[in-house]
């Protein structure tokens, strides 16, 4: 069994039902702040945790989930996004009226994801891809009182579901084709026989890269993103962007880096073809955004291309570069919804672009934030972003995808259209007159996280040798036998 | 001592430090500035002195590990060309903050600090002696442009820092990919990971390969100097732009591509740079005829600078793609050379718009009645412009028509329209606003003793550079030499035109064994 190896799994799923029932007592001094703060302590407890545990790959529940490098450094990617989303919510509505269910459900979707992280079992997989999500329909529309909320926590669902049940579809073909469902067997299986144009295999491994394509709202299933990120709560919508993202990019390096090497020349072509789609839409509409969590809801997208690009070689190069780029994504992302979040405290509708305007100069340390964080997402160096392309480019140019890498390019230069577009708005626009907002203090914990983040940005790049090593020695793990 | 690394960090220390200093005190931030550019500038100067000028090779080369394992490093160094740059960066920004300090705009820390960074980024950019390390400053100093222009400049500014920006990085992504496939590429065929340029020196690409790297980092080099078609972005930028940031732009930034065609084109890619040769050398002729009619007929005195910037940068441009000694050594004098002039141009500009009021060329008249200083100096900068025999660009603009003139004659013929018409902008700018009828009061424009203090450094640097050419040609020499044999190797010139020996790579001893794998990223 060892179930030692799930150490950092059994805290997190532990520490959510304790605050779960915390939340239920009636009693408001025990329920006020007490579940975030034991969430956070959870949380934190956790990673330690898998500090301790860092090394080589062990096995727990015979197999079905692996304790190895790589599910560590994604648990790692999610369990600071989940600190961070708790930072970001210390004075939300919905954080505050609705704590116990709150903090409880974010510990469940953050369970969810590690789950998919350390998948060793095609089920395990979608055991956690279905609690991340049902977890996060329920988050999305918690602030039951807000229409849009509503409707972002229903159109995730139904979206969310067809995207659930075309990959089990993609599964259980995949099972029908190897006849097991550990990864580890499927990998054998494939590697053995000749499973090259099998069209059970192509049709499983389609349906597969359909399915995480609806998680990691990768083009043609990105229609639900702008709106779902739009009608959550924005700490909710920070959360999405980053762990979910993580966890998605997880599942697609596990189930095809890691259990289908051997088949590299063929879902190649797939993630190649949804990599360019993904980045041209996700760019090109990003433009017209005049909403900041719509902007970030496509800019994510086209993020999520870049990411495939490094996804389609298969290599330890590109493992590391999609290791790397999650951190650096989860920094940058975070940062941008933390602005947010303290503008929308401030002004009816902060989120849109134009409530930005002229915010530099009021407030210039936040201005600075925004300001690395999208100059970052564009990939200017010295920053965070751009080590990440760098390593992702890289990662194409590596296995002879250069016109892959030329995309990316041409994508990102779409993108400065729209990055800069916010960075002008903030230190050259002008403010609608009676549309300043108050100048609020901005609480302890979301200061933390705003300036944590900016500071992650600049260290993520200046640093980047110990979480390199740390990136590179999960790619090996990932794509050991 | 490691003085490259110190020289290119210390201006952004000051930047940093700026940024400390309280919002109300704007003497200490004026200090803070003025020291910082002053010690970039001494610590330029004493390594002037140490440095060889005999040798080709980089000196003074800072090493230090980045992230070692996917092959970034911190990699700087300077050698007979690049020295130079870093004189002329380390020089004009010590002289336009000064002057900045004179005049501050509205919130001075954010513009003194912006200037800071724009200097780190420039200087890192000169220095870099890796792929890597050199993208990363190109694409890193247009952030303190766009706010410098973006937040202090003039109308239309919005436009224009955007289309500034997103031409550079047009050129420069795709030059991202190009530096990533040279790395890659290179490995191909020595076996050897690495971005380092001197490591990267005789790689046997293909000439293929050779050709489509060249021609990804020739993109972004044309649209930085700019080169005609490229420069759409030019006029918006300079016009919108403080006229102490077009200064800048113009008599240093511009000076970023032709440098890159120098250190990374020609070596690294010979045999890309031998077929794209005639190409550029037609477009920089082109952009010679273009901006110098344009700039006769340019509507603003600053318009007028900005298009024969144009033209004199397609020269530098020629004399790179000559592939010829005198050529690039021409080229190499006239960065030198052009970015004083034109700094000194855009300055006088400055001091007439901001006494008269008007931008306009027809706008002012006379002014040399109530202005003789003022006159007699903007006589001396306009003869340098138009390359009179005895001014300082004349040598540099004849070592390159006698560089095309060797190579390609006919390339060399249209240049020389641009020679004529260099006179007739000149002129008439010189002509319509010192001469003429009297439109506007003279001695609102004369220059103060404010203004001498960095006009007449400028001046100095001019009458050196006229009356003792050899100077900066000896110790640039050996460089050039070595920068463009391998292309001249390529291109089948007479072995009695090389003067440098080009190295194989991997070098003999140094071949992988059979079956030992490189070292991989």
């Amino acid at each position: 069994m060892n179930v030692g190896a799930s150490t950092p799994l059994l805290i997190v799923a532990g520490t959510a039902v304790v605050v779960l029932m915390i939340g239920l007592v009636p009693d408001r001094r025990l329920a006020g702040r007490l579940p975030t703060l034991l969430a956070a302590a959870g949380v934190l407890a956790t990673l330690i945790v898998i500090g301790v545990m860092w090394g080589d790959r062990q096995l727990s529940y015979a197999g079905d989930l692996y304790a190895d490098r790589f599910a560590f450094l994604v648990d790692a990617v999610v369990l600071v996004a989940t600190l961070c989303t708790l930072g970001l919510s210390w004075r939300e509505p919905a954080g505050v009226d609705r704590r116990g269910e709150y903090a409880g459900l974010l510990l469940l979707s953050a369970t969810g994801m590690m789950l998919v992280a350390g998948a060793g079992d095609l089920v395990v997989i979608f055991l956690g891809i279905e609690l991340l999500s049902v977890s996060l329909y329920v988050l999305c529309a918690i602030e039951a009182w807000r229409e849009r909320s509503l409707e972002s926590g229903l159109k995730y669902l139904i979206v969310g579901a067809v995207g659930s049940s075309i990959l089990l579809y993609g599964l259980a073909f995949l099972y029908g084709g190897t006849g097991s469902t550990r990864l580890s067997a499927i990998g054998q299986t494939l590697g053995t026989a000749s499973f090259t144009q099998e069209p059970l295999i192509t049709a499983a491994m389609a349906l597969i890269v359909v399915g995480l394509g609806f998680k990691a709202s990768a083009v043609p299933f990105h229609m639900w993103t702008p709106d779902v990120y739009e009608g959550a709560p924005t700490p909710i919508t920070a959360f999405m962007a980053t762990a979910t993202k993580a966890a998605a990019f997880a599942a697609f390096l596990r189930l095809l880096a890691g259990a289908m090497p051997d088949l590299n020349s063929d879902w190649r072509v797939a993630v190649s073809a949804v990599a360019v789609a993904t980045i041209l839409v996700g760019n090109i509409a990003a433009l017209q955004q005049r909403n900041m969590k719509r902007l970030l809801a496509y800019s994510g997208i086209a993020q999520a291309g870049y990411l495939l690009i490094a996804v389609a070689p298969g290599s330890v190069l590109g493992a590391e570069a999609v290791l790397y780029y999650l951190f650096a994504y989860l920094a940058m992302t975070i940062a941008a919804f933390a602005v947010v979040v303290i503008r929308e405290r401030e002004v009816e509708g902060g989120d849109r672009i134009d409530a930005l305007a002229g915010y530099g100069r009021r407030r210039p340390v936040l201005g600075a934030v925004m300001t690395l964080s999208m100059l970052s997402l564009a990939g200017f160096p010295p920053l965070a972003g751009f080590v990440g392309k760098f390593l992702l480019f890289g990662a194409a140019v590596q296995d002879d995808l250069t016109w892959l890498a030329v995309i990316g390019a041409v994508g990102s230069m779409i993108s400065l259209a729209y990055y800069l577009r916010v960075v002008g708005v903030v230190w050259l626009g002008e403010p609608e007159p009676g549309r300043e907002g108050k100048r609020l203090p901005v609480p302890g914990a979301l200061g933390v996280v705003a300036l944590g983040s900016a500071a992650a940005i600049i260290g993520l790049a200046l640093a980047a040798s110990p979480l390199l090593d740390a990136c590179r020695g999960a790619a090996q793990a990932l794509l050991a036998p | 001592m490691p003085w490259v690394s110190v020289i290119v960090l210390v201006p952004l220390v000051g930047a940093l430090l700026l940024l400390a200093v309280p919002p109300g005190r704007v003497v200490a931030a004026r200090i803070l500035a003025v020291v910082a550019a002053l010690g970039t500038l001494v610590l330029t100067c004493i390594l002037v002195g140490l440095f060889d000028r005999g040798a080709s090779g980089l000196q003074y080369v800072d090493h230090q590990g980045w992230a070692t394992s996917v092959g970034l490093t911190w990699d700087v160094g300077v050698d007979g060309i690049s020295i130079w740059l870093l004189v002329l960066t380390a020089g004009l920004f010590f002289l336009a903050i000064g002057a900045a300090c004179f005049r501050l705009p509205e919130r001075p820390r954010g513009f003194l600090a912006a200037l800071l960074l724009a200097e780190t980024g420039l200087l890192g950019l000169f220095a870099a002696g890796d792929l890597v390390l050199f993208y990363v400053f190109w694409e890193a100093m247009l952030v303190p442009f766009y706010f410098l222009i973006g937040m202090w400049g003039g109308a239309r500014r919005r436009v224009a820092t955007l289309k500034f920006v997103i031409y550079t990085m047009v050129g420069s992504l795709i030059m991202l990919v190009a530096v990533l496939a040279t790395a890659f590429i290179a490995q191909d065929h020595t076996g050897q990971f690495t971005f380092n340029i001197q490591a990267l020196h005789g790689v046997p690409f293909t000439g293929t390969q050779s050709t489509l790297l060249f021609l990804g980092f020739a993109l972004a080099f044309a649209i930085k100097l700019p080169l005609w078609p490229f420069h759409a972005w030019l006029p918006d930028a300079y016009t919108a732009a403080p006229i102490l940031v077009t200064g800048l732009l113009a008599a240093v930034m511009s000076k970023a591509g032709a440098y890159g065609l120098l250190r990374i084109g020609l070596p690294l890619f010979p045999d890309g740079a031998d077929n794209l040769a005639v190409p550029l050398g037609v477009l920089a002729v082109i952009g010679i005829v273009y901006g110098s009619l344009i700039a006769w007929r340019a509507p603003t005195m600053r318009l007028v600078i900005a298009y024969s910037s144009l033209a004199h940068l397609g020269f530098i441009v020629l004399g790179i793609v000559a592939l010829d000694p005198y050529g690039a050594q021409g080229a190499v004098l006239q960065m030198v050379n052009h970015g004083v002039v034109v700094a000194a141009a855009f300055a006088i500009v400055g001091i007439i718009t901001r006494g008269s009021g008007v931008e306009e060329v027809e706008g002012v008249g006379g002014l040399a009645e109530g202005a003789p200083r003022m006159a007699g100096v903007f006589l001396l900068v306009t003869m340098a412009i138009l390359s009179v025999p005895g001014s300082n660009s004349f040598a540099g603009e004849f070592f390159i028509l006698t560089g095309i003139f060797r190579q390609q004659l006919w390339l060399a013929v249209l240049a020389c329209i641009g020679v004529v018409y260099a006179a007739v902008y000149a002129l008439r700018l010189y002509q319509t606003t010192m001469n003429g009828p009297p439109r506007g009061d003279g001695r609102r424009v004369e220059l103060r003793a404010v203004d001498s203090l960095y006009l007449l450094p400028l001046l100095g640097v001019m009458l050196v550079l006229a009356l003792w050419p050899g100077g900066l040609v000896g110790a640039t020499r050996a460089s050039v030499d070595r920068a463009i044999a391998p292309a001249q190797v390529a291109a089948g010139r007479p072995a009695s035109q090389i003067s440098a020996s080009i190295a194989a790579n991997p070098p003999a001893e140094d071949l992988p064994l059979p079956g030992g794998a490189g070292s991989g990223p």
